[in-house]
């Protein structure tokens, strides 16, 4: 856990260049296929291509454990956080949805 | 045409639709036939970005090239995603992929042909599978988007020929993205392209010479007089006529490997080069690279070369693109000898042009069964001197290549330490995972 954290945040930070006129936002995605939870830093300076860079793959398949870990990763960052393929689960603590409709092109 | 006499078998021939920017797309949850999505290597070297992969939709909505464009032909369009390659992963996927072939062809009737086609022979198991091929063909791909996510097309034919021109032609812009050419088909199928270019194994140059002895489709190529083609163009006149006529001899199983092997790299620079200082501490690199490689196979090489590309000012000024020569040694697998001798062709060769492209090969393989010593110095010293080549290798393998590098490597120019984690001269991925 702490070291799959480490190494978000590690390169959350080095990727985080607070650019003016840019939308960072770290996008967190269910990988069914690979059993893993794949974070990315997606940034986007105003009118031009999003940019996503891979942070890391948590190899962890539960989520009571990513729920850990975005804890962890909440304290750590503000940056919103965007979560693609979990559509229809919920938080284990609190039996929230975890994404509310499913994206157009997943 | 009588093809009684001809190899009737059943061939897949299976690519990955957009292999890069699919695999991408599916690590972050998206569909990789919705979105707009390109794969862009931004290694220093590639002069602002290199694109290695584009997605069906991006190639869709902003005509952009298969591979190969620019970072400056990409549109500054919000709706389009940008991604940094991982190599790594796109190998761990091709295995995964090859791996569930094998769940339908034994070993020896699966060619892997590249990162993202593979050649299999059904003609012994498709049976097993399904009432047609093309069901087989339904059921490969379902498996394949149900593990993987991915999408695959399929070429079929009867022989491998066939399956490739089949994907390439068809497959491609069909709907099932599965098309299929038979030794009855050919006429309507491979008769009717009109464009030479269009076909595997026919580009402009090929095309041209065509052109020049009167031949501008594939139903002119088939109705060529062979032998007359023969004497102009040789065994690969020969090769191009049993093309149109969709005829291929390959047997799958009946592997023929290279006839001699060759070993080398070669690196484009991230800017002209012009110090004769700074252009010898890459070709030492490469060819300590080259050299480290021959040791993890255990060959020596008896012949060196060296290629290298001027700038295109310094070749336009020269006339030529740059230069290549080779030159035989004793066999070796050692640093100092290897990188002796690419100095050697390298000094006697260059006359100051600024230098984008250095290439190191190696080639005479042989077994590395042992030392040969020379007269010339104590054995101990000869003995040593290999030692510690085989030591760093073992160092490096063991805590990664830049944990232990040559000084000259942090001069100004050196390369290595940046290209270390760059898989086939893009960017591998993260560690750890």
């Amino acid at each position: 856990m702490n070291n799959d954290l480490k190494l978000i945040t590690e390169r959350l930070d080095a990727g985080f260049k607070r650019l003016p006129q840019t939308r960072y936002q770290v996008q967190i995605t269910d990988d069914p296929y690979d059993k893993t939870y794949n974070f990315f830093l997606n940034y986007q300076h105003r009118g031009r291509r999003l940019k996503s860079q891979p942070l890391h793959a948590v190899s962890q398949y539960q989520l009571t454990y990513l729920e850990q870990l975005i804890k962890g990763l909440r304290e750590h960052t503000q940056l919103s956080f965007e979560f693609v393929g979990f559509t229809g689960q919920r938080w284990p603590s609190n039996q929230r949805l975890i994404q509310g409709r499913r994206y157009k092109d997943e | 045409m009588n093809y009684q006499n001809e190899p009737h078998g059943v061939f897949f021939l299976i690519d990955n639709k957009s292999f890069y920017a699919s695999v991408e797309a599916v690590a972050r949850g998206w569909n990789p036939l919705k979105v707009s999505l390109v794969v862009m290597s931004e290694a220093d070297n590639t002069n602002g970005g290199l694109v290695l992969a584009t997605s069906p939709e991006a190639k869709k909505q902003y005509h952009l090239q298969a591979n190969v464009s620019r970072a400056r032909e990409v549109p500054q369009d919000p709706q389009l995603v940008v991604v940094p390659p991982r190599m790594n992963l796109y190998i761990k996927r091709n295995l995964q992929i090859n791996d569930i072939f094998r769940r339908f062809v034994a070993n020896e009737d699966l060619l892997p042909y590249s990162i993202d086609e593979s050649i299999l022979d059904l003609t012994h198991s498709w049976r097993l599978f399904g009432q047609t091929p093309r069901e087989v063909a339904v059921r490969i791909q379902k498996t394949v988007r149900r593990e993987l996510g991915l999408y695959t097309t399929v070429g079929i034919g009867d022989n491998p020929l066939q399956a490739k021109l089949a994907l390439d032609l068809y497959a491609k812009h069909d709907a099932d993205l599965i098309g299929e050419i038979h030794y009855e088909t050919v006429p309507q199928k491979i008769w009717t392209v009109d464009k030479l270019t269009a076909i595997w194994g026919i580009a402009d140059r090929t095309a041209a010479h065509l052109n020049r002895l009167g031949i501008h489709n594939m139903y002119e190529l088939a109705h060529v007089d062979p032998y007359q083609l023969n004497g102009e163009m040789g065994l690969i006149g020969q090769q191009l006529f049993a093309m149109a006529w969709g005829i291929d001899r390959a047997q799958l199983n009946q592997r023929r490997g290279p006839k001699h092997a060759s070993l080398g790299n070669s690196q484009v620079l991230p800017r002209d080069y012009v110090q004769q200082k700074e252009i010898e501490t890459v070709i030492k690199e490469v060819g300590e690279q080259v050299a480290s490689r021959l040791r993890h196979h255990h060959q020596q090489a008896a012949c060196v070369s060296l290629g290298i590309g001027f700038s295109y000012a310094a070749s336009a000024e020269d006339g030529r693109g740059g230069f290549h020569q080779e030159m035989r040694i004793a066999p070796t697998d050692q640093n100092a000898e290897i990188v002796a001798a690419i100095i050697q062709l390298f000094r006697r060769n260059w006359q100051g042009q600024t230098v984008r492209n250095i290439a190191v090969y190696t080639s005479r393989l042989c077994a590395a069964t042992g030392l040969q010593l020379n007269f010339f110095e104590p054995a101990k010293t000869q003995l040593k001197r290999v030692k510690a080549d085989h030591v760093v290798d073992a160092i490096r393998d063991r805590f990664g290549f830049t944990r232990l590098v040559y000084a000259s490597s942090l001069q100004r120019g050196g390369t290595a330490i940046n290209r270390a984690s760059l898989v086939g001269g893009h960017n591998g991925g993260n560690a750890y995972e």
